[in-house]
């Protein structure tokens, strides 16, 4: 692990050293929630230009927030968690707007069915 | 047999006395019991707030059991039980063998990954003007740089 970091660094330390910065600092937002960052995607792809300066459409690649924390089981008890993967009336995020990749979204809305039928997430909110 | 990982949660009415709760867990138990099965967590999450209403309930006693057990017989047993007990407003029972070896799968290939990682990064590293700056850094990375 130690080592591993340690290859990256100096690798990315000659030229990338910016962009290697900027990305996990601009997955940081894309990973608090998924619907803010498409809201937001003037200010999203605001951040694009800045750096390039190439096209106004540019958006950000969402990484998948279970694989960056190597994620193996999706815990169906964690509500909170599974909180952030839900819309306000408890429709399941796609994924195009979390940006998880397809076996832990495969993952997550098992996950999330089986907190539903528990009473720990809601099928439909009432308003 | 193989055996196998259960989880099961039931929610009984918030009103519920603790006595009355107990008694529900000493029949799980002795079912337990009599089926060869262990308990392996049993945790009491007090009452929550259900996101929906279960049998005019906004709240409920939550109960969480991981149960092991060769015979699959339990959880039929199990959840007559539950269904029985007039506390008990929703249960759920869930097998996750399947899903921690799977789990159990997927760290030992990371590791695995982890442990070959170096070789495969060397190059690259290695092949980059950043040769000068990677020596101070781990002492697996010299060797590449240098041939």
């Amino acid at each position: 692990m130690a080592d591993q970091q340690g290859s990256q660094a100096p690798s990315g330390g000659g030229q990338g050293g910016g962009y290697g910065s900027s990305r996990p600092h601009s997955s940081g937002p894309g990973g608090g929630g998924g619907r803010p960052s498409r809201d937001g995607g003037g200010p999203g792809g605001g951040a694009g230009p800045r750096k390039g300066g190439k096209r106004q459409f540019f958006r950000k690649r969402k990484v998948c927030r279970f694989c960056v924390d190597k994620i193996d089981y999706i815990d169906y008890k964690k509500a909170d968690m599974l909180n952030a993967f839900v819309q306000d009336r408890g429709k399941i995020l796609p994924r195009r707007m979390t940006g998880t990749c397809s076996r832990h979204q495969r993952w997550l809305c098992e996950a999330i069915k089986r907190a539903r039928n528990i009473a720990l997430l809601s099928f439909a909110s009432e308003l | 047999m193989e055996e196998r990982l259960y989880d099961l949660i039931f929610i009984c009415r918030p009103a519920t006395p603790e006595d009355e709760i107990a008694k529900i867990m000493k029949t799980l138990e002795q079912v337990i019991a009599d089926h060869k099965g262990t308990i392996v967590k049993n945790e009491n999450w007090g009452t929550k707030r259900l996101a929906y209403r279960v049998a005019k309930n906004r709240e409920g006693i939550f109960i969480y059991l991981q149960i092991i057990s060769t015979d699959g017989e339990i959880v039929k047993e199990l959840e007559r039980r539950l269904k029985v007990f007039e506390p008990v407003i929703k249960y759920q029972t869930v097998r996750l063998d399947e899903e921690m070896k799977l789990q159990k799968k997927l760290v030992a290939r990371r590791e695995l990954k982890l442990s070959r990682k170096p070789r495969r990064t060397a190059p690259p590293a290695a092949a980059a003007p950043a040769a000068p700056m990677a020596p101070p850094a781990p002492p697996a990375e010299p060797a590449p740089a240098a041939s």
